[in-house]
C-alpha cells in the first residue's frame, strides 16, 4: 500500500444549538447548516476557496432537500464549484462524514473536505399519509377539469391527517426513548445515576461556555447565542421531581430531564491534509487514527436498539491494540443518560464483554472525570446530524490542548441499531 | 418643515384605503412640501423575515436581504404620500424605478432608525415623476439607503420646475432603453410565478395594493390579470444573486412591462468586472419584466 497521507482536523463551527421551536423555529435546514459553513469560512479564511468536498446531512429532510449540502454550499461564501453531496447515518451523519472525507484525504483524493450535519426539529417534513399522496399524484396527472374534480371528491376527511415524522423504529413502533427504556432495565441502570449525569452534563457545558472554550467553535446565529437548552442552574435535586416519560411503571426512570432535548442546530468540521493546512498556515489539531461502525440485531430484543457502539469499541481497541483505559478524553453521546451509563456498564461486565463481544474478558471502567469534561447532548441538545461534528470539533480542540499524542474515543448511537467510534489522537 | 414621528408600523391596508379615498391635494406646481416621516427603534422579527426570505428566495441569515428594508420604508412613504400635503394622488402610481444602497451589512438583531423624505419632483412625458427616498440607520451610522422612482400618469408638471441633480436611477419611466444594453447575459433560471405570488408577497410585505392581489381588481387598473409586486422580482433577482454579495453594494433596478400572474419567467445574468447584470424577462425572451445592476 503507498503510503498514506495525515488528515488533520483544521478546526469546527456551529451554530449555538436551538430549542424545539425556538430560536430557530423559522429557519430551514439549508438556512442552518449555510450558516454552519459560513462560520467556518470566515473563521479559516476559505472564502471563495474551492474545496475538494463537502458532505453532510440532516436526519428529518424533506424531500424537496434532497441536494441539502450541495444547496447549503450555493448560499454559502464558499466556491461554487465546490462539489458536495448528501450523507445519512441517522445520529452518527457528520461523524461517519468526518471519517469518510478523512480517509479520502489520507489516500489522496482530497485535500481539504468539510463534514457536517444538521438538523431542525421545528421544521420537521410533515408528509400527506399515503391514500392522500396518491390521490395527489393523480390529480396532477389529470388533463381535464372533470377529471381532476372526478379525482379530487375521492378524497375523504380521514386522508387529511398527517403523517408526522416520530423517532420511531419503524420495524418495532417503539420509539428510541422506550427501546432505551428497555435496555436501563436490563443494566439496571438507576433515575440518581442518571440524573446525575443529566446535571453533570449542564454544570460542564455552562462551565465551557463561561470559560470562553466555544468562542472559535462557535457562530452566533438568529441572535442565539448560546446552546438554548443549557439549564445552567439545575441540579440533581431539580432533575429528581421529573415524572419519568420513558418506560412502565413501577421503575420507570428515564425523564425529560435525563433525556436529550429535541433540538435545532447545524455542525461543521474543517478537514485537511496536514500539508495544505500548513501551507496556509492553518491549525492541524488533531487526526482520526481510526474508526469502526457496528450493528446490531434489535429486531427481536435480543440487543439493545443503542448498544452498538458497545460492540465497535471492542472491535476499535482490538484491532489497535488498545485497552479501554489508554485515552486522554471520553466522548459518549447522551443520547440518554442511561445509555452512556448502560454502555459504560457493558464495558464492565466480565460476561457480557466474554459472551456478547467475544473479548476475553471486561474492557473495563473508565476515569469518569475524562468523560464528556465539556458537557453533551444531554445539555447542549442534539440535532440528530450535527452531533458527532460538535463532539469532533469540541475534542480535537481538548486533545491539541492536552499536547501532541493524546488521544480521545468517540461514541455515538444511531437509530437503526448502529453506533459509530472513533479514535481520535492530537497532532 | 413638517416632520410625522411614527411610534410604530403603520399597517399598509389602512394606508391603501386612504390612497384610494378622493382628497383635495396642494397644487403640484408648488413643488414638494419638505416634509420626513419617521419611526425610531423598528425591530424586525425572525418569523417575518423568515416568511419574506421564504417567498423571495432568500436564505434566512443574520443579514437582512437589502430589499427588506426596502419593505420596512415603504409604509413610510405611503404616509408620505396619504398625507394632505403631499401634491400626487397615490392611487396609480407606478413604481418604474428602484436604487438602494446597503453600506453594511444590516443585522436581524439590530434596532433600525427609518426615515423616509420625497423629493426631485419633475415632468415626464406622461406624467410626473417623484423620487421617494429611504434610509436605515443603526444608531447613528448610514446602513441602507433606498430611492424609489414612482411616476404620476394623472398630473402634468411644466419642464423643469425644480431644477436639482439627477436621480441615480437611470429609469425615467419610459422604458424604451430597457434591456438594449449590449452585456451578453447568460440564461440562468426558469421561475414559475403562481397565480397567488401576489397574495403570497403580499402577506409577507405587507403591501397589499388590489392590482396584486385578485384579477377582478388588476382589470379596475387597466391590467387583465392580478401582476406581480415590482419589488418582487427585484428580492427574486437580488436572492439570486445572495452568496455572491459583498458587504456593501448598490443594487438599481428598472421595471419595465409588468409579470402578469401566473407565468414562467427565464432570469438571465451576466458577472461584470464591479458586479452583475441581470433581467427578468418572458419565456420567450421578447419582453423584458425587469433590469437589474448590481456594482461593488
Amino acid at each position: 500500500m503507498a503510503d498514506l497521507r495525515n488528515a488533520v482536523l483544521v478546526g469546527g463551527n456551529r451554530i449555538p444549538f436551538g430549542r424545539i421551536g425556538g430560536a430557530y423555529a423559522s429557519a430551514t435546514n439549508i438556512d442552518m447548516l449555510t450558516a454552519a459553513l459560513d462560520g467556518l469560512v470566515a473563521r479559516y479564511g476559505l472564502a471563495g476557496e474551492r474545496l475538494g468536498e463537502v458532505a453532510a446531512g440532516a436526519v428529518l429532510k424533506h424531500s424537496r432537500d434532497f441536494n441539502l449540502t450541495r444547496e447549503a454550499v450555493l448560499s454559502s461564501a464558499l466556491n461554487n464549484h465546490t462539489p458536495a453531496y448528501d450523507i445519512q447515518q441517522a445520529c452518527a451523519t457528520s461523524l461517519t462524514a468526518a471519517v469518510q472525507l478523512s480517509n479520502r484525504i489520507r489516500v489522496g483524493q482530497l485535500d481539504v473536505a468539510i463534514a457536517g450535519g444538521v438538523d431542525s426539529a421545528s421544521d420537521s417534513p410533515i408528509a400527506v399519509n399515503d391514500r392522500l399522496r396518491k390521490t395527489l399524484i393523480k390529480l396532477n396527472a389529470a388533463k381535464t377539469p372533470m377529471n381532476k374534480l372526478k379525482t379530487l371528491a375521492t378524497v375523504r376527511p380521514g386522508d387529511l391527517a398527517p403523517e408526522v415524522p416520530a423517532a420511531a423504529e419503524r420495524r418495532t413502533g417503539l420509539n428510541m426513548g422506550q427501546h432505551q427504556a428497555i435496555t436501563t432495565k436490563q443494566w439496571g441502570i438507576t433515575r440518581e445515576a442518571q440524573d446525575e449525569l443529566a446535571a453533570a452534563s449542564h454544570h460542564n457545558l455552562a462551565r465551557a461556555w463561561k470559560d470562553g472554550f466555544f468562542d472559535d467553535l462557535v457562530t452566533p446565529y438568529l441572535g442565539q447565542t448560546i446552546d438554548q437548552t443549557l439549564r445552567a442552574d439545575t441540579s440533581v435535586e431539580k432533575l429528581a421531581k421529573l415524572r419519568p416519560v420513558f418506560g412502565d411503571e413501577p421503575g420507570a426512570s428515564m425523564t425529560a430531564g435525563n433525556s436529550t432535548p429535541l433540538s435545532d442546530g447545524a455542525a461543521v468540521v474543517l478537514l485537511a491534509d496536514e500539508n495544505w493546512a500548513r501551507e496556509r498556515n492553518l491549525p492541524a489539531l488533531a487526526r482520526i487514527v481510526d474508526a469502526e461502525t457496528a450493528a446490531v440485531d434489535y429486531l427481536l430484543g435480543q440487543e439493545g436498539l443503542l448498544m452498538a457502539p458497545a460492540h465497535a469499541a471492542a472491535r476499535l481497541l482490538t484491532r489497535n491494540g488498545m485497552a479501554l483505559q489508554d485515552f486522554a478524553l471520553y466522548e459518549i453521546h447522551e443520547a440518554f443518560a442511561s445509555t452512556v451509563l448502560c454502555t459504560l456498564a457493558a464495558w464492565e461486565s466480565d460476561d457480557y464483554c466474554r459472551d456478547t463481544l467475544g473479548l476475553p474478558g471486561a474492557l473495563g471502567s473508565i476515569d469518569r472525570s475524562k468523560l464528556n469534561v465539556h458537557g453533551s447532548s444531554l445539555a447542549a441538545g442534539h440535532p440528530f446530524a450535527a452531533t458527532g461534528a460538535r463532539i469532533l470539533a469540541s475534542l480535537a480542540k481538548m486533545l491539541a490542548a492536552k499536547g501532541s499524542g493524546a488521544r480521545g474515543l468517540i461514541s455515538v448511537c444511531a437509530a437503526g441499531g448502529q453506533g459509530v467510534v472513533a479514535i481520535v489522537e492530537a497532532i | 418643515m413638517a416632520h410625522v414621528v411614527l411610534d410604530a408600523m403603520p399597517g399598509a391596508a389602512g394606508l391603501y384605503a386612504k390612497a384610494l379615498a378622493p382628497a383635495r391635494r396642494p397644487d403640484v406646481a408648488a413643488g414638494l412640501a419638505d416634509t420626513t416621516v419617521r419611526l425610531a427603534g423598528h425591530r424586525c422579527t425572525v418569523a417575518e423575515v423568515a416568511a419574506y426570505n421564504s417567498v423571495c428566495g432568500f436564505v434566512l441569515a443574520d443579514e437582512l436581504p437589502a430589499t427588506w428594508l426596502h419593505v420596512l420604508t415603504f409604509p413610510l412613504q405611503l404616509t408620505l404620500m396619504t398625507a394632505s400635503d403631499f401634491p400626487l394622488a397615490p392611487a396609480g402610481m407606478v413604481h418604474v424605478s428602484n436604487v438602494m444602497t446597503q453600506h453594511r451589512p444590516a443585522l436581524i438583531t439590530e434596532a433600525f432608525d427609518l426615515v423616509v423624505r420625497a423629493e426631485n419632483l419633475r415632468p415626464h412625458r406622461r406624467g410626473v415623476l417623484v423620487d421617494l427616498v429611504g434610509e436605515v440607520r443603526v444608531r447613528d451610522e448610514l446602513v441602507w439607503q433606498g430611492r424609489s422612482v414612482y411616476l404620476n400618469r394623472q398630473a402634468k408638471l411644466a419642464p423643469n420646475p425644480e431644477p436639482g441633480p439627477a436621480p441615480k436611477a437611470q429609469g425615467d419611466g419610459s422604458g424604451t432603453d430597457v434591456g438594449a444594453s449590449d452585456v451578453h447575459l447568460a440564461t440562468a433560471g426558469l421561475w414559475r410565478l403562481p397565480a397567488d405570488l401576489g397574495r403570497r408577497y403580499a402577506a409577507v410585505s405587507g403591501d397589499v395594493n388590489p392590482i396584486h392581489l385578485n384579477p377582478l381588481a388588476a382589470k379596475a387598473f387597466g391590467f387583465p390579470r392580478a401582476i406581480a409586486h415590482g419589488m418582487w422580482t427585484h428580492a427574486r433577482m437580488l436572492a439570486a444573486l445572495q452568496a455572491r454579495l459583498p458587504d456593501s453594494y448598490a443594487v438599481s433596478v428598472e421595471f419595465a412591462k409588468p409579470v402578469l400572474l401566473p407565468s414562467t419567467v427565464s432570469f438571465s445574468v451576466a458577472e461584470q468586472p464591479d458586479g452583475f447584470e441581470a433581467s427578468l424577462a418572458n419565456r420567450a425572451g421578447d419582453k423584458t419584466h425587469a433590469t437589474l445592476t448590481l456594482t461593488t
